[in-house]
């Protein structure tokens, strides 16, 4: 049977952008290995995010958005106005930061990726990834890289963590008008030269394409009309997280059967199986995409092209798989040398499902579909084996909604009777049986170093409305105990819940700040109400009231108003006080220490070491990123300071922080549609406009150092004495030309610059130089000296 | 160091004024908006020398490590 199933049946499964860059996602691995195990022998699988990003971080594609970047923000107009509101501020921004850095990060993208990958030198001494000083400013590179393939595309933004485009996901018009958009939208060009060629060759019956996150339903959709367009033949289907949620109204709306045949829903490895079987079994090449019955496929959703038209078709439901059957995911033909990241790290799936399932905001486990199922202890120990030796590497994130208490038990045991050796990280529930001392020393043995748990709130009230069925007492136990056994713990946290308060949200800020030491990240969120949450269902429960927006034919979330506690916006603010003092409170929130909270497996890779390396422990790592920061806050006035070569600027006519901060103003923020933010305000772009001040015009200069790849604002004088430096050669040599208080003020400037990393110096020398004038921490100029400046301070605090 | 956008000169401040002296003054002030001063001219007792730096910002869709 199973020898009829394939060969002449190219199926390709596609991971579109945007999903994180550091790591396989699990989705397309897992179908494979089942249609693999099914008979099918020619099935492919591209990690198409991963793929863009490497193509964008190119230097030739960067000339490229330097050039488009240009043309399409033209600076001359933006600097001329009278003022910039919101929209204008936000172009203008883009195109100051697109003109200052777009040399230095052409000149310096590759090695920023080579260094993240850890491609950057033979041994892992010797790598950039493990040394902060060099990671950070590399990673700050790729991200301002990204911002400037954004400003080719503008307004489209582009991220690591995120994409959106002026169009909004929850109207399918806007969606659609989204995938032809050849001037904002960066995949339609990608796809065409870097992606369909290929498919083409390969000339795949079945294309499956999945959709984890709202930021990948236009790349997708994109992807699927060039295919369709290109290969008639192939059937085009659709699936995924995101999908489970929103797909039945995608497959309703307008003109989407140019771009889609199809959508699985919730677990797709018996719809997939399914589809192909019927697919292959009608026959034809023409006849299988135009006029196959599905009609027996289980939760499929398709177009009925029989008789002409495109009718859309809902099936049953399908059975789920039996988990403990199902292979361990096949991650060949994935692109592993362009992940960033030095080492995979394999992601699995223990169990599907939450064991608990009674958070009353949380609707992740639905996506799969109804019911919970774990794989054996045993079971997920023989993967990981065959993971481990097939793919050399032995870090794993064991993809779960959270671990349960019997696996807890039994898998530590197995991994280390079977002497795996491996490193892993994962999501978990607190369980104070499981997370004893002697438990979490038994995790510990067997490879895990991090846990992330599903705290959400100090407030009692708040956790009893959330039905989280854990005490405070419970909570910090469990993170001790953790802590105590060199496991990281990271919280989960949301802000906004319905009737939380600001007393109750600081009350959650103030447990956290306590248990600075022993929680080292907090996953910060807003509350946000998705139509399958009960918060949606049952809105009398929780105090609300629900807004639809009638144009919104693809709408997930909702805006709404609570009878008491925050409203959203207030949740919004509160979002950025409890994230202004994580900054200060966790070593690694602190400045750009938080890139390695942003890079998922980045900080776990720290804790686990390598054969040429001893792993880090979380109080260790910590250490050292305070040392850091202590040595950099430390840096300060040595003669030999100097402008490193190829430092760049730009004059400006407004303010850059100005700009920063009203672009980061929650009012502003809720005005994109950011799809995780929770805030979807119909008319918030209006609204952000009409009650944020515009930016005055003001006298300024913008300066960029692609080594340390950091953007510093001056005033006008700061670039005429960074000028005179440059002329100079070194402070010694320009101070030697100043009075002494011109001296002293001159050694403020250039030794706050020597912190931001700006201007060079002979660190060496530094450690022993105690001679010279200690200087400030902060901005040096007491006086604002023109009406330019001081008209900048005027712009609003974000 | 290279200077970007040159050409993009501040039009409040290069553009205004049309007597000579007016002329001159916006040429003082573009010519310090580019840090075209020579070091004979600098003052740094009197100059403003302050710096903005700006933390990144981490926005709500960048902390949700189980998602993104």
């Amino acid at each position: 049977m199973h020898s009829t199933r394939t060969a002449e049946f190219p199926v390709l499964l596609a991971f579109p952008p945007q999903g994180h860059w550091t790591q396989p996602h699990l989705a397309i691995p897992s179908l494979v290995a089942w249609l693999r195990s099914q008979g099918y022998t020619s099935v492919h699988q591209m990690d198409l995010s991963v793929e863009a990003f490497d193509h964008f971080l190119t230097p030739s594609y960067l000339e490229r958005a330097k050039a488009k970047a240009r043309a399409r923000l033209p600076l001359e107009r933006l600097q001329a106005a009278e003022t910039l509101p919101l929209g204008e501020a936000r172009a203008w921004r883009a195109a100051v930061e697109a003109e200052v850095s777009a040399d230095a990060l052409i000149a310096r993208v590759e090695d920023a990726k080579r260094l993240v990958r850890g491609q950057d030198a033979a041994s892992d001494d010797a790598r950039g990834f493990w040394d902060p000083d060099r990671y950070l400013p590399a990673v700050r590179t790729l991200y301002h890289g990204l911002r400037l393939v954004s400003a080719a595309h503008y307004p489209s933004e582009l991220t690591p963590h995120n994409f959106t485009m002026r169009y909004s996901n929850d109207r399918s018009h806007e969606v659609l008008a989204a995938t032809r958009d050849e001037d904002e939208n960066p995949f339609l060009a990608f796809y065409r030269e870097r992606v369909l060629p290929r498919i083409v060759a390969l000339r795949p019956r079945v294309l499956g394409l999945s959709v984890l996150y709202g930021s990948q339903l236009v790349p997708a959709l994109t992807l699927g009309r060039l295919v369709k367009e290109a290969l008639p033949e192939c059937h085009v289907t659709a699936g995924g997280g995101y999908l489970a949620y929103v797909g039945k109204k995608v497959m309703q709306a307008a003109g989407i059967a140019a771009c889609l045949d199809s959508i699985v829903f919730h677990e797709g490895e018996a719809p997939l199986l399914g589809l192909c079987d019927a697919l292959r079994d009608a026959g034809s090449e023409r006849g299988a995409a135009a006029g196959a019955d599905l009609s027996l496929v289980g939760s499929l959703v398709w177009f009925d092209r029989r008789g002409g038209g495109a009718r859309p078709t809902f099936n049953l439901p399908a059975h789920p798989i039996k988990l403990d059957a199902a292979p361990a995911p096949d991650l060949d033909g994935l692109p592993f040398d362009k992940y960033f990241s030095p080492r995979l790290v394999v992601p699995y799936d223990v169990n599907r499902g939450c064991y608990y399932g009674e958070c009353t905001f949380c609707t992740l486990p639905t996506v799969i579909g109804p019911g919970y199922r774990t794989r054996s202890a045993q079971t997920i120990a023989h993967h990981v084996l065959e993971l481990r030796d097939k793919y050399a590497t032995t870090h794993f994130n064991f993809i779960t909604d959270c671990m349960p208490p019997g696996l807890l038990e039994d898998l530590p045991r197995r991994l280390i009777a079977d002497d795996a050796g491996i490193t892993w990280w994962a999501d978990a529930r607190v369980e104070p049986k499981s997370y004893t001392p002697a438990g979490t020393k038994l995790l510990y043995d067997s490879g895990c170093r991090k846990l992330l748990f599903g705290f959400e709130s100090a407030s009692k009230r708040i956790l009893k409305m959330m039905m989280k069925g854990q005490s405070l007492k419970s909570v910090i136990e469990v993170a001790e105990n953790c802590a105590k056994a060199d496991i990281s713990v990271t919280f989960y946290a949301m802000v906004g819940f319905p009737t939380e308060t600001r007393e109750e949200a600081r009350a959650t800020l103030r447990f956290l700040e306590e248990h600075a030491g022993t929680v080292r990240e907090v996953s910060l969120q807003t509350f946000h109400i998705d139509e399958v949450a009960l918060t949606y269902r049952e809105p009398e429960r929780f105090g609300l009231k629900i807004l639809d927006d009638p144009g919104a034919d693809l709408a997930l979330y909702h805006d709404y108003e609570a009878q008491s506690g925050m409203t959203q916006e207030e949740a919004a603010e509160m979002f950025e006080e409890l994230m202004a003092s994580f900054r200060q409170k966790l070593p690694l929130f602190a400045g750009d220490n938080v890139f390695y909270f942003m890079q998922k497996s980045h900080y776990f890779l720290h804790l686990v070491g390598t054969p040429e390396r001893a792993p880090e422990t979380p109080d260790s790592f910590e250490q050292r990123l305070r040392a850091r920061m202590e040595r950099k806050a430390r840096r300060g006035v040595v003669g030999s300071l100097r402008v490193r070569p190829g430092l760049a600027s730009v004059p400006l006519s407004f303010a850059y922080k100005g700009a920063r901060d009203l672009i980061a103003h929650p009012l502003a923020r809720a005005a994109r549609p950011d799809f995780l933010t929770g805030r979807f305000v119909g008319d918030a772009e209006q609204l952000a406009e009409t009650r944020l001040p515009h930016l005055p015009r003001a006298s300024s200069v913008l300066v960029y150092d692609g080594d340390s790849a950091e953007f510093v604002e001056l005033r006008p004088d700061g670039l005429a004495a960074l000028r005179a430096l440059e002329r100079a050669g070194d402070l010694e040599a320009l101070a030697r030309t100043a009075s002494p208080a011109g001296r002293e003020r001159l050694e403020a400037f250039a030794a706050e610059l020597h912190r931001v990393g700006i201007l060079a110096g002979d660190e060496a020398r530094h450690a022993h130089d105690t001679t010279l004038t200690p200087a400030p921490r902060r901005a040096v100029a007491t006086t604002p000296r023109t009406a330019s400046t001081q008209e900048s301070h005027h712009a609003p605090q974000g | 160091m290279h200077r970007k956008a040159e050409s993009q000169t501040n039009q409040s401040t290069a553009n205004q004024g049309t007597t000579e002296q007016e002329t001159a003054e916006a040429r003082a002030h573009a010519e310090q908006a580019q840090g075209t001063h020579t070091d004979a001219e600098l003052d740094f007792e009197s100059l403003d020398l302050s710096i903005e730096t700006v933390e990144e910002r981490i926005s709500p869709s960048e902390t949700n490590v189980f998602d993104k």
